[in-house]
């Protein structure tokens, strides 16, 4: 069962009351949250995520808790606190910000938590199960970029995190929402009308952030990881049309270790899976303004590396 | 129905026989992971989980949560390590002996509780007399003072038993200089000069000293005693019980214990926490230690109304609420920890200073959201 064939009132009554689980790729949550305007930002968004009916075969992963204020904020200028376990972390936002303060809280917590993975702040999307890593930093469109290619048929993997399990080199989704900020919400509302996007939230820390909820057919592979192919630095420049360059190997080490969260605390573990990634991958900066340029090439480009390893 | 049991007491259960923690159910086993976790002690678990050979009985997710946590500690050992080594090379050019304490000194010894023990910093022990020295060469290699107020500057300098925390400016670890184990204005003050006269050297370093094992308990002791870290009680205790089973294989260990605890006078800690492991966590002690020490407990009233306290604060009913008793405990506790440290009328100008600050800070912050 998913979280949308769950009746508006049972949906409620677990996230008040017991809490409702669910699982995200590796992860199962455990939530509970009594904002209103968040159950329908769930619902919209995660509505095809799978609802974990029994519990009591394996731990949740992150105990969270979306609360607000109980004293005379209540009523005035009223707030979202983020507790994981019980503690409150991150600063509160306005309650009316709700998802944003449950995304960014997630997000915090795998980064913090995740230690069975090397932890890469990349955006990853999937052909089969030949990953491409996108990273970048913010501002280089690497949300929005995979968002189109998830739009196009690619399975989304993360649109901030490629989890690397430093034993099998491979790369787990989460097939979480891709967060879009400021002119990429029109640039991908435009891009497909198969864009599900959540409400627009202005003036957050990000400036304005919207949701896309990810496909369905990510979320049904979601269990499923992929094998790291290609990586991908992407860097929007108005302007510009499609380039792609190989980098080569020796100096590609760096851009894929400095992306990591975690690094330091896998110590030579994360060393041998960045340098598996480098070996086994191709690798590329690309410049692009186009968003259709820029999925065609990227298609072409892959398209082109299948037919070359085929006899 | 059995009555099931809070977290506290599945964490108690499990830390006496690890083997039963595949039995629990799943619930159970996420309570106790997330009460492992927020006392820092999900690490020290993998290794016991591992020594145990039950690790890979457990679900996945467990495992994976207890392989993020060995990562972490792995890490925390590399750091510490590499920051002994690097204050060791601070410190070359004087004859002074690096004395480790804590968390350092039981890593660099080897001790099996510092397996994935979980360190922040280094702190470390020096005559008073040296304290500007070894400051300045901290200076001179890379380490700042942390930034204070003039206030707490001067809480620092006049009143406690080490120096304001000094910051390494690349790698941001901090190194915790003190002159004594508790401060300058509390009501015990064991003598520093006598824990320096028994350091032991740590074996294959060069110049690297750690206090002897009985000194070395006692300051564990006094950290758990006379802090007002309750909150990481849990921990202080599993490190007592540590301390406790691996030297307490040697009988000459008991038999020094109380007669030092008398010559540094720390006799009243040493009571509680003998007490306090041999009830809540089965530390195996010697019948006549336990007899003996009986002689210096406190009067009845505030024995009993103590070992309520401790219990109550070491043992959490819950990962994530805090019940008002638990909270009045805490709320004792403080109290008493900050009346240990200084007289009354300095207890006083203190809290006031912490109270109108804090109280400032929140106006402050509420402006500003």
């Amino acid at each position: 069962m998913n979280i949308a064939d769950l009746s508006r009132g049972e949906l409620t009554n677990r996230l008040k009351g017991p809490g409702l689980r669910w699982r995200s790729g590796p992860f199962s949550i455990h939530l509970k949250n009594s904002i209103n305007q968040f159950t329908d930002y769930l619902t919209l968004i995660y509505g095809g995520h799978p609802v974990i009916e029994e519990p009591w075969k394996d731990i949740a992963d992150f105990h969270i808790q979306l609360t607000t204020n109980s004293n005379y904020r209540r009523f005035w200028r009223p707030q979202v606190f983020f507790q994981l376990d019980g503690v409150k972390h991150l600063a509160p936002f306005p309650r009316d910000h709700a998802p944003p303060m449950f995304e960014w809280g997630w997000n915090f917590s795998i980064a913090g938590r995740a230690n069975h993975f090397l932890i890469l702040h990349n955006a990853v999307i999937a052909k089969g199960d030949r990953a491409m890593l996108l990273p970048g930093i913010p501002g280089s469109g690497k949300s929005t970029l995979c968002a189109a290619m998830a739009l196009k048929g690619w399975r989304l993997l993360s649109d901030e995190f490629a989890l690397l399990q430093p034993e099998s080199g491979l790369v787990f989704p989460t097939a979480r929402p891709v967060a879009l900020k400021n002119q990429s919400i029109e640039i991908i509302r435009d891009f497909s009308k198969d864009a599900l996007l959540g409400p627009d939230f202005s003036k957050t820390r990000k400036g304005t952030v919207a949701h896309m909820r990810p496909p369905d057919a990510s979320i049904k592979l979601m269990e499923q990881p992929a094998r790291p192919t290609w990586v991908v630095s992407p860097s929007y420049q108005e302007g510009q049309s499609a380039i792609l360059e190989q980098i080569p190997k020796e100096h590609a080490f760096l851009l894929v270790a400095a992306n990591a969260f975690n690094y330091e605390t896998l110590g030579d573990n994360a060393f041998k899976a960045v340098a598996r990634v480098v070996r086994e991958s191709t690798i590329f900066n690309f410049r692009y303004s186009n968003l259709e340029e820029a999925v065609a090439t990227l298609e072409m480009m892959t398209q082109n590396d299948e037919a070359q390893q085929k006899p | 129905m059995a009555e099931s049991k809070n977290s506290g007491e599945i964490f108690i259960d499990v830390w006496n026989e690890p083997s039963i923690f595949p039995t629990l159910s799943i619930d159970e086993q996420d309570l106790f992971l997330r009460i492992a976790r927020k006392a820092g002690l999900l690490s020290r678990f993998c290794y016991i989980l591992d020594a145990a050979q039950i690790t890979e009985t457990l679900t996945t997710k467990v495992q994976n949560h207890l392989q993020g946590a060995r990562f972490v500690a792995q890490e925390d050992a590399r750091m510490l390590r590499w920051e002994v080594n690097r204050i060791q090379r601070a410190l070359i050019e004087t004859e002074l002996p690096l004395i480790l304490l804590k968390g350092a000194a039981y890593l660099m010894s080897d001790l099996p509780m510092a397996q994935g023990r979980l360190v922040a910093d280094v702190d470390i022990l020096c005559n008073k007399a040296d304290i500007a020295k070894v400051e300045e060469l901290l200076s001179k290699n890379g380490w700042q003072g942390v930034e204070l107020e003039p206030y707490d500057q001067r809480y620092y300098r006049d009143w406690m038993h080490e120096i304001p925390p000094m910051r390494h400016g690349e790698r941001l670890t901090e190194v915790d200089v003190h002159h004594a184990i508790l401060p300058k204005t509390g009501r015990l003050n064991p003598d520093s000069e006598l824990l320096i006269r028994d350091i032991v050297p740590v074996k294959g370093e060069n110049n690297i000293y750690t206090l002897s094992r009985v000194d070395m308990t006692l300051h564990g002791v006094v950290h758990l005693f006379y802090d007002s870290d309750f909150d990481k009680g849990l921990r202080g205790l599993t490190d007592m019980d540590g301390l406790f089973r691996h030297f307490g294989k040697s009988e000459i260990f008991w038999q020094q214990l109380i007669p030092r605890a008398v010559e540094l006078n720390l006799v009243r800690p040493l009571y509680y926490a003998l007490q306090t492991v041999a009830d809540i966590v089965a530390t195996p002690i010697p019948k006549w230690v336990q007899d003996e020490i009986k002689v210096h407990a406190p009067i009845r009233p505030i024995g009993w109304l103590m070992t309520i306290l401790i219990q109550r604060m070491m043992i959490p009913n819950h990962p994530e609420e805090r019940d008002f008793i638990s909270w009045l405990a805490w709320f004792l506790l403080f109290i008493r920890s900050h009346w240990l440290r200084m007289p009354p009328g300095l207890l006083f100008k203190h809290l006031t200073n912490k109270w109108v600050r804090k109280w400032r800070f929140d106006v402050r912050n509420r402006r500003t959201v």
